[in-house]
């Protein structure tokens, strides 16, 4: 067998399709095996723009004039499916004329691919998304149920480890009347209501550094100290008790209903942590909890009460008055104050 | 934890890649099925093929109802050719290892589909 045929059986083996083509009208004069495999011609199909009719053969022309190189993609339907092929063109000179030598490769799979990783990606981006969303929703939810550092540490290990915090601040507040109020109207409009009223209470908690703990029904906790520790948490307390009776009493102008509340401060240990399995809540347990509970209740209606050590830490900032000796129930009797509102009348 | 779903346990996107693209080349080879993409363009059937195939396999895809219904509505697809699409993709899943039992769970999942897609 001589080269020239073991060259040309090596060319039609090959797994690339192989053409040669006149320069001058783009007639066939070699096609291997594989390109009459994948393109199928047929007898009236015997130049390129016949064979691929959507195919620029004018540029072709023109790049192998300039460059004497042409690369493209072809695209050829055979049956149902497309067909992609990387195409090189070379012009090449020999001494029976001028031909162009096309070499295609099949790179239908890897646009099939790309098609599909494209695809993919778009979903997976898609639940990202998604994913993000919800995540970021349960953290507010969480975050709305437990300090944010709190929220970490149950994020990283699963669990909350109660903490003693000592000491803190605790507000304990509760409306007069609230039971009856929620009985003779109209429920919708009391929930409504006391949702506008803990949110303004919630903003200037957060003004003075107070953790809201929980609000069961009308009573409203929220306590300064805990999860960071800070100094002035009596004061910070203070500010606040102070602030939610000015909210309360602007508010009442206008308004027809009526809230007035009954606030306790007291200061002393809390322990704080996550509680039940099923539904998480973070709450603080602790003297200084059950004490601005009973001191609450040694309120009139838009009174603060306050304990001798509160009285104590608020360095005669605040304007006090003595409310007396009391006899609180799981206490020694205390010795129980009012702060007034030294800018009462001015609001 | 939530339970597995098939495309985690038979390999997520590399490997349901090749189940996709068998299916596809299978299904145009297909006479009773193939004519319905004569005028599809390959991206587009492509794309559709990796969102469905991942939605029945519990994959990162949620082609709603809605989605699917609009998808054939256009094509008059009847009952034969859904039986015949689940013959293909039945012998695709069992070629590339698919146990018999998961192969019925996701038959299970196109048989549900059968009223939004048959028109």
């Amino acid at each position: 067998m001589s080269i020239a045929a073991i060259n040309e059986q090596l060319l039609r083996a090959i797994g690339v399709g192989v053409a040669l083509l006149d320069a001058d009208d783009f007639s066939f004069r070699f096609q291997n095996d594989t390109f009459v495999d994948w393109f199928a011609p047929q007898p009236e199909q015997d130049t390129l723009p016949k064979l691929l009719p959507e195919f620029d053969a004018k540029e072709l022309r023109e790049q192998l004039l300039a460059k004497k190189r042409f690369t493209a993609e072809l695209n050829f339907r055979k049956k149902r499916r497309t067909m992609i092929f990387a195409a090189d063109f070379t012009l090449t000179t020999e001494a029976e004329g001028a031909f162009i030598v096309l070499v295609c490769q099949n790179i239908s799979r890897i646009r099939e691919m790309e098609s599909m990783i494209d695809s993919y990606s778009m979903m997976v981006e898609r639940n990202t998304r998604e994913i993000k969303r919800e995540k970021e929703q349960v953290e507010k939810l969480l975050l709305n149920m437990m300090p944010r550092s709190v929220y970490e540490e149950f994020k990283t290990f699963g669990v909350v480890t109660p903490k003693l915090y000592d000491p803190v601040s605790v507000l304990m507040l509760d409306f007069v009347g609230f039971t009856e109020m929620a009985a003779s109207a109209d429920p919708s409009v009391t929930v409504s209501e006391l949702n506008d009223i803990y949110s303004a209470f919630d903003r200037i908690g957060e003004q003075f550094g107070c953790e809201r703990i929980k609000t069961i029904g009308d009573a409203y906790i929220t306590v300064a100290g805990l999860p960071d520790p800070t100094p002035d948490h009596s004061r910070a307390v203070a500010n606040t008790a102070l602030r939610f009776i000015r909210y309360l009493d602007r508010r009442n102008q206008g308004h027809p209903n009526q809230w007035r509340c009954r606030i306790g401060i007291a200061s002393g240990s809390v322990v704080g942590s996550v509680v039940g399995i099923q539904k998480y809540v973070y709450d603080i347990f602790g003297p200084a909890v059950n004490l601005a509970s009973r001191l609450q209740e040694c309120s009139e209606a838009m009174e603060i009460t306050i304990n001798g050590p509160v009285k104590d830490a608020l360095n005669e900032q605040f304007l006090i008055e003595s409310g007396g000796t009391r006899k609180i129930r799981g206490f020694d009797d205390q010795d129980i104050y009012k702060i007034r509102d030294s800018r009462k009348g001015v609001l | 934890m939530a339970d597995q779903t098939l495309f985690e346990k038979y390999g997520g996107f590399s490997a349901v890649s090749r189940v996709v693209l068998d299916f596809y080349d299978r299904l145009l080879d297909s006479d009773e099925i193939g004519p319905f993409f004569d005028d599809t363009e390959m991206s587009k059937l492509v794309d559709h093929q990796t969102k469905f195939i991942a939605s029945l396999l519990g994959g990162p895809s949620s082609y709603s109802d809605d989605h699917l219904k609009q998808l054939h509505t256009h094509l008059d697809i009847k009952n034969e050719h859904l039986d015949e699409m689940k013959a293909v993709l039945a012998k695709t899943l069992l070629d590339h290892g698919f146990a018999e039992d998961d192969t019925e769970t996701v038959m299970g999942e196109l048989e549900a589909r059968r009223g939004i897609i048959v028109g």
